[in-house]
């Protein structure tokens, strides 16, 4: 879906980074800044408590062109958004005479949730209207409250627990399960139980092994990743926004990308829109959901490359017997 | 010709030769004629001598006979030890204007390089001021042969005699020491003008070079092996400074008119010893003189100005003026933007400035060359340290961190004491972030002496995820302190470098002079230096909660498309461009350009148009008006492609009656939907 303005906006780069970062009036360490993945990333060991992260912010914009063109009274403001949390927060920048834009955006721990997204927006006065949006950079920084690795992408969370014994209570009617999947917090979880099945998380977590136990480590991982992708999905697509006229919107956050990386192989040769579009209708209107959950399970195997982990099963198998017979 | 010598032939004392020479007394007026007569000049300038008065000796070029033992050098063997690139020219020709940097002031050594293009009468009068008449047969004997040196020279003078063009370069340095010295014996005007391999660098050791190998770069680098000096000089030469010139000819050997000739030869006066009768030598040149010969030098400040006659880039990168001006500069800016920065506890050792004419008209302006424009994040590693900014840990992208790097120098042979491996030498690492633009990054620059570049090292294990840095590491004198550990280190060091002085390694002259061990030592420097980088700039191992990896990697988010590679070709139509515009009515004009893929069948499409609005459902605004206009025809408000069609293109106005709001205050967005028969 491309979008235009109705008036002229700025066609060359706006680039900005976070050039550092202080938690409470302690700088981080700027190993945990990341300029590559444009990511920052909060999370200390032993300091949970902290309200407010100052960011300081340099951009650069494209100086000629903005001087040209028919803009007047030309700010530039960074945004700080999470769209989690609704929250929004903005100041403006100030220019210095080498013509980078300089400022410090503060984010109060309280604000935010998870990650917070940084970008700046290069505002002015087009056609006698102030405070236009002219322009935004390409890419937004991601400033991450709960890690610390600067990294921009997620990954899901998986959690090691005693689901008999262990500290969450809400666990112990699954207690006979390896593993559960839990969709509804704002990350995916994956729970693994360590009491269930003796001896499986030792299998489960070194590396190597003999190759029994490499097929079963592979076999385990597969399974658990196609119900964690299956119950993903579903999540993803059980609660969309629509516009006015029924069209559903893409859902942000996780959902996000697991629908963007799943449909296309749930509905094959449909644009991204289109296939939401009637993923809805079928969630809603009841006909052909189940035709859906073939496909569900196809996509959500082609996640975890089950067939591939099957083949070497089989091989490995096949030549284990040979060798003993 | 020794004092003692004119004493005795004279038939006076040393003693009153000295003091006619000190100035402490004056010779009788029939010991003047003598004296004339001895050096073989008139009357009139030996009583004028103390007034400056150009010599009436003719100058004239002198061409070395051939060995008598029937030995032939097709060619200066030292200047092959090179390639003949400009930016090979510029390194060596530049460090060895900075290891003259005069000691005893705290100015940097300014260095110059000019381009000049001549042809026309500039051409014709340069040629005669050179004496290139006296050459001529010279080269085109020297031309006839069959060796590389011979072909080269011969596809030279053919250009010259077709193009009537000359290129000079010009590399002047000021504040350095210039020629200083006796004509024949060990001096720095002998070590360049005279000898071949011979270093006589006095600055202390700091020195880059240790070879003398640097100065057939300029010889390299003209097609015609001809190169042009004039020098003033630090310390008074025959009581004088100004102008000393000479110029020195390499060609290979070459026989004329039945003589037999070395090949090289030297642009000077004939030297009135009679002893040496032949020979060359450097004369104190007036003003006009060195104006003709393009090496009029401003100023009184010491130095020494090259000319490099008939100048070229062998890579063959750079052929155009501007090319090899852009060359230079940028050779300089990479060789030496460490010498040319300056701060807060030491200043810069050098500055340097290209500039290009043709015939005498300034084509590119005068370029000083600025290492934080070409090198930033490097630089602002050096700036910090010299100006005493660097921190511990990085907690911002334009700090600098720095750390020390023990370097154990071993003693030398015969010294060293039982389990004592040496004394330790603490080298300085600077790290920062890279800047974005840099192409090269995660590199350490290694450099000594007079801060000059001797390797740039990768360091090994750096883990995946490292931030993209820039390193510096100082040793030796380049850390700018004092110390007998700092000479130790430094004289090691070079030791340990080959002639291209580009890696710290096994060589000769580190197994022959020091103890065993010395090796190992600069191998563990090296990885002291890889360790002290991740110390820096790594970023700390993460224990992530993440269960097991088998599991972790199937479960990535964002992890792009589909697993197994292999960028899925789109079987659906795409929008590819929109272009927008709002009519005075305040409808949305769109022009929509679609892309879609091979089909069997005709596209049925439906154009939607909705306001884009920052939360929630986006209101959709009805067609007033749609054409199909390249490819494609509307039917209602369907678009209808033809299969095969692989570009459409199609206008739509929107009915402002729709819009929630005025057309001018919101974004439109465009979507291509398959039609669903009346259900958008």
């Amino acid at each position: 879906m491309k979008s235009v303005f109705p008036y002229p906006t700025v066609f060359g780069d706006i680039d900005f980074e976070v050039a550092s970062v202080t938690v409470d009036g302690a700088p981080l360490p700027y190993a945990q800044v990341s300029t590559t993945e444009r990511t920052v990333a909060l999370h200390r060991a032993g300091r949970e408590h902290w309200d407010r992260a100052t960011l300081r912010l340099k951009a650069r914009l494209p100086e000629p062109e903005l001087a040209e063109g028919p803009w007047t009274d030309i700010t530039c403001v960074a945004v700080l958004t999470e769209k989690a949390t609704n929250a929004r927060t903005t100041t403006k920048l100030t220019r210095t005479p080498d013509g980078d834009w300089h400022g410090a955006i503060d984010l109060f721990k309280h604000h935010h949730l998870r990650r917070a997204t940084v970008t700046v927006n290069v505002v002015g006065t087009v056609d006698g209207i102030a405070g236009r949006l002219i322009g935004s950079p390409e890419q937004v920084w991601y400033v991450d409250l709960r890690e610390s690795t600067p990294a921009r992408r997620r990954e899901i969370e998986i959690v090691e627990v005693d689901f008999r014994d262990g500290p969450h209570d809400w666990l112990r009617p699954f207690q006979e399960s390896p593993w559960i999947v839990e969709t509804s917090a704002d990350t995916p979880t994956v729970y693994l139980n360590t009491t269930a099945v003796e001896g499986l998380m030792e299998v489960l977590c070194v590396k190597g092994g003999s190759a029994a136990e490499r097929v079963l480590r592979d076999m385990t991982a597969g399974q658990i990743a196609q119900d964690t992708w299956t119950a993903m999905f579903h999540t993803a697509i059980s609660d969309l926004d629509v516009d006015e006229d029924g069209t559903p919107v893409m859902p942000t956050g996780w959902r996000e990308a697991v629908v963007r990386m799943m449909l296309p192989d749930v509905l094959p040769g449909r644009q991204l829109t289109d296939a939401l579009y009637d993923i809805n209708e079928r969630r809603t209107q009841g006909f052909g959901w189940s035709q859906l959950q073939t496909a569900i399970q196809y996509a959500a195997g082609r996640r975890s490359r089950i067939s591939k982990k099957l083949t070497s099963a089989v091989r490995t198998v096949d030549r284990a017997e040979k060798s003993v017979s | 010709m020794t004092q003692a010598q004119l004493a005795t032939e004279l038939g006076k004392t040393r003693a009153a030769v000295s003091a006619w020479i000190t100035g402490r007394a004056e010779p009788r007026e029939d010991a003047k004629l003598k004296i004339a007569e001895i050096l073989g000049t008139d009357l009139a300038s030996l009583v004028t001598r103390t007034a400056d008065v150009p010599t009436d000796l003719p100058l004239r070029w002198q061409h070395r006979p051939a060995h008598v033992d029937g030995g032939r050098e097709y060619g200066n063997v030292a200047a092959f030890a090179f390639d003949a690139d400009l930016s090979v020219l510029a390194r060596e020709a530049t460090q060895n204007s900075l290891d003259e940097r005069l000691d005893d002031t705290s100015e940097p050594v300014r260095v110059h390089y000019m381009l000049h293009e001549l042809s026309g009468e500039h051409l014709d009068a340069f040629l005669k001021a050179v004496h290139w008449g006296e050459l001529g047969r010279h080269y085109e004997e020297a031309a006839s042969g069959r060796q590389k040196a011979s072909r080269s020279l011969r596809s030279a003078l053919d250009e010259l005699a077709a193009d009537r063009s000359l290129l000079l370069l010009r590399i002047d340095d000021y504040n350095a020491a210039g020629l200083t010295g006796p004509e024949y014996s060990d001096g720095r005007f002998a070590a360049v003008v005279r000898r071949t391999l011979d270093s006589h660098k006095a600055s202390g050791g700091r020195a880059g070079g240790s070879y003398g190998l640097g100065k057939a770069t300029l010889w390299a680098t003209s097609r015609f092996g001809l190169v042009l000096i004039n020098s003033t000089l630090s310390e008074p030469h025959e009581g004088r400074t100004q102008r000393r010139v000479v110029g020195r000819l390499d060609l290979p050997w070459h026989t004329l008119d039945g003589e037999e000739y070395a090949g090289p030869a030297w642009f000077g006066e004939p030297d009135t010893d009679p002893e040496r009768k032949d020979v060359a030598r450097s004369w104190w040149a007036d003003e006009q003189t060195v104006r003709n010969l393009h090496l009029e030098r401003t100023g009184d400040e010491p130095g020494t100005s090259f000319l490099v006659v008939g100048a070229y880039d062998a890579s063959g990168d750079a052929e155009t003026l501007q090319e090899m001006h852009d060359k230079l500069v940028r050779s300089l800016a990479d060789g030496f933007w460490a010498a040319m920065i300056g701060g807060r506890d030491a200043g810069a050792l050098m500055e340097a400035r290209v500039t290009t004419l043709r015939n005498g008209q300034v084509v590119i302006p005068e370029e000083r060359v600025d290492p934080h424009a070409h090198h930033p994040a490097l630089s602002r590693a050096l700036q910090a340290y010299l100006d005493g900014g660097t921190v511990s840990e990085l907690t911002a992208g334009d700090q600098v961190a720095r750390a020390e790097v023990p370097l154990i120098v071993t003693h030398l042979k015969g010294k060293g004491r039982a389990r004592d491996k040496g004394r330790e030498h603490p080298a300085v690492l600077l790290l920062t972030p890279a800047d974005d633009t840099d192409e090269h990054f995660n590199r350490v620059v290694c450099m000594r002496g007079n801060r000059m570049t001797i390797t740039e090292q990768r360091p090994r294990d750096l883990p995946l995820g490292t931030m993209p840095f820039q390193a510096v590491l100082l040793a030796g004198y380049a850390t700018g302190r004092k110390g007998e550990d700092v000479d130790l280190a430094e004289a090691f060091l070079r030791a340990s470098e080959p002639p291209e002085h580009d890696r710290w390694d096994r060589t000769e002259e580190l197994t022959t002079t020091y103890e065993r061990g010395a090796l190992s030592r600069i191998k563990e420097f090296r990885q002291s230096i890889d360790q002290a980088v991740r110390s820096l700039a790594v970023r700390r191992e993460v224990t992530r909660t993440g269960g097991p990896p088998a599991l972790r990697e199937l479960l990535v988010l964002d992890g792009g498309g589909t697993p197994g590679g292999g960028r899925r070709t789109q079987s659906f139509p795409t929008v590819r461009n929109v272009s927008a515009h709002l009519e005075a009515t305040g409808a949305w004009n769109v022009t929509v350009t679609l892309r879609l893929p091979d089909a069997e069948d005709p596209w049925l499409l439906t154009p939607v148009a909705k306001f884009d609005v920052r939360s929630g459902g986006r209101p959709t605004v009805d067609w007033s008006l749609l054409v199909g206009s390249e490819s494609c025809r509307a039917e209602g408000n369907d678009i209808v492609v033809e299969p095969g069609v692989r570009t459409a293109v199609f206008t739509g106005v929107t009915d402002p009656a729709t819009h929630p709001v005025q057309g001018g205050f919101a974004r439109l967005a465009v979507d291509v939907l398959k039609a669903r028969g009346g259900a958008a």
